[in-house]
């Protein structure tokens, strides 16, 4: 590859190996991913953190090589529950009694009385029958797709889904089929177009690269048309959305017309670990076709145990809620002040669109760098190659001069490059 | 190589990863999503095609192009 260029590449142009031997990378990822340029650029990921994943934590690597301390602005401890005291006490607790693992899988030896508890409680949280827990949100979303659909069934899905879903249908056989993001008309085109097979509907609650939420009640009607059930990946919306925390469902009052109930708990619960939700009947099913509840170590009971403490913190009252929401009206009213591009977004992940650009994201991210500002960049294929951005999620532990302060900061080194302040 | 071995060699792939398709009405004017394509069976033909060309092609490239005709001509631009 010629050193020129190297920027025209991605990861995605990597996908396929033609080397000779499955061990051998392509000659020219090689040649890409060691050139300067692109080396600054993969410097944004996986940089340790050495501290809570708290608005004010310490941060090593990167651009900078260096520890440091950074205003986070990326964790998706909306409600800061990862860290809550009562939370942290009861992990401990159960850490000392039950140990660091489970040590078997679910349906062997890796059910704690504490599994049993949380699913319970899980299920009457969602107004469901039955709740099963996976080991992960991306192998739950994995499994419950891939132990619900086969081989001549298809999944139609938003064209924003989160990978897990895309991967689920793949090991399930199905076709997957998608429809343009939130749109009913496109929906019920699709669903038209494969009538007479076993489908499926899966959409998120929220976007997690754009921080918009499903249209759910005109999806809904689509599907209710069509007498296709509708699997809802509340994944960025348990616990922050819907007057109990419920989510999106129960923002929109219509739970009850949703086929199965998906979340996650490594985002506002604070912990790890994928849930499904629905009726008995569909849940001892899957949990006999689900390989990656099978097959995997089931949740250590230490976090089964401070996820229970979560769920009983976070629907106790709104206050971390109200919190939340206070802080993402905050921000964002600071950012379109800036006039910045935040798209579509109206929860508490807020992108900052940057552009076609791959070389100005970098570059404004390590400007945020240098000023103590962990903000990740996310760049094609993650997201379509004209719209680069940066994923603000925001926590309800920041404080007003947090956000203030990070404000600051993102107008220095992102809104004015980009000839944006006060352009709103 | 012309530009008609390639469409050729793009239709052969598409029928590879299309379950339902009748690959003698395949129109290079058209664009793989109107024969049910998505993003992903895309992903495997623009993939599949450039290994039988042996050429690699920047996505960034490719963002534009709307047809299958387009798609080849693009490609011939890289095989030598």
């Amino acid at each position: 590859m010629k050193p020129e260029d190297v920027l025209k590449f991605s990861l995605a142009d990597f996908t396929y190996n033609d080397s000779d031997g499955v061990l051998n990378p392509p000659e020219d990822f090689d040649a890409w991913i060691q050139d300067p340029r692109v080396a600054m650029a993969m410097s944004f990921f996986e940089q340790p953190l050495h501290n809570s994943p708290k608005p004010r934590t310490e941060l090593s690597g990167g651009h900078l090589g260096k520890r440091r301390p950074v205003i986070n602005l990326t964790s998706y401890n909306y409600l800061g529950l990862s860290t809550h005291p009562e939370v942290v006490q009861a992990a401990a607790q159960a850490l000392m009694h039950y140990g660091v693992g489970a040590s078997g899988a679910a349906m062997l030896s890796g059910t704690f009385d504490q599994h049993v508890l949380l699913a319970q409680e899980l299920a009457a949280f969602k107004g469901q029958d039955a709740c099963m827990l996976f080991s992960s949100g991306y192998g739950g979303n994995l499994g419950a797709i891939q132990g619900l659909l086969q081989k001549g069934d298809v999944l139609v899905v938003d064209s924003k889904c989160h990978r897990s879903v895309v991967d689920g249908a793949t090991l399930s056989g199905a076709k997957m089929v998608s429809f343009a993001h939130n749109d009913a008309a496109s929906l019920d085109e699709t669903l038209t177009r494969y009538a007479g097979k076993r489908r499926m509907v899966v959409v998120e609650g929220v976007y997690s690269m754009d921080g918009d939420v499903a249209n759910l009640p005109a999806l809904l009607d689509v599907c209710d048309a069509h007498d296709v059930p509708l699997y809802l990946d509340e994944a960025h919306s348990s616990l922050v959305y819907g007057e109990t925390g419920r989510g999106l469902g129960e923002h929109f009052g219509v739970e009850d017309r949703i086929g199965v109930h998906f979340g996650t708990l490594s985002k506002a619960f604070g912990g790890v670990g994928g849930f499904v939700c629905g009726e008995a009947s569909i849940m001892r099913y899957l949990k006999c076709y689900a390989a990656s509840f099978q097959f995997s170590c089931a949740l250590p009971p230490a976090i089964v145990a401070a996820m229970r403490k979560s769920l009983e913190v976070a629907t106790r009252d709104n206050t971390l809620r109200e919190q939340l929401w206070a802080n993402v009206r905050h921000f964002r009213s600071n950012l379109i002040a800036m006039g910045l591009d935040i798209g579509e977004s109206t929860s508490q992940v807020i992108p900052i669109i940057v552009g076609s650009s791959g070389e100005q994201l970098i570059e404004l991210a390590m400007a945020a760098q240098e000023r103590g500002l962990y903000l990740q960049p996310i760049d094609f294929p993650a997201v379509e190659a004209h719209s680069r951005r940066f994923r603000i999620s925001v926590s309800a532990q920041l404080s007003a001069e947090d956000i203030d302060e990070a404000s600051n900061i993102i107008e220095d080194v992102i809104a004015r490059p980009l000839g944006l302040v006060g352009a709103a | 190589m012309t530009k008609e071995e390639i469409i050729e060699i793009i239709k052969k792939h598409l029928k590879d990863n299309l379950d339902d398709i009748d690959i003698d009405t395949v129109s290079a004017e058209s664009s793989m999503r109107d024969y049910g394509a998505n993003s992903l069976d895309m992903i495997e033909v623009v993939s599949a095609t450039m290994r039988e060309l042996k050429i690699r092609v920047p996505r960034s490239e490719l963002a534009d192009v709307q047809t299958i005709d387009a798609l080849a001509a693009k490609f011939l631009e890289h095989v030598e």
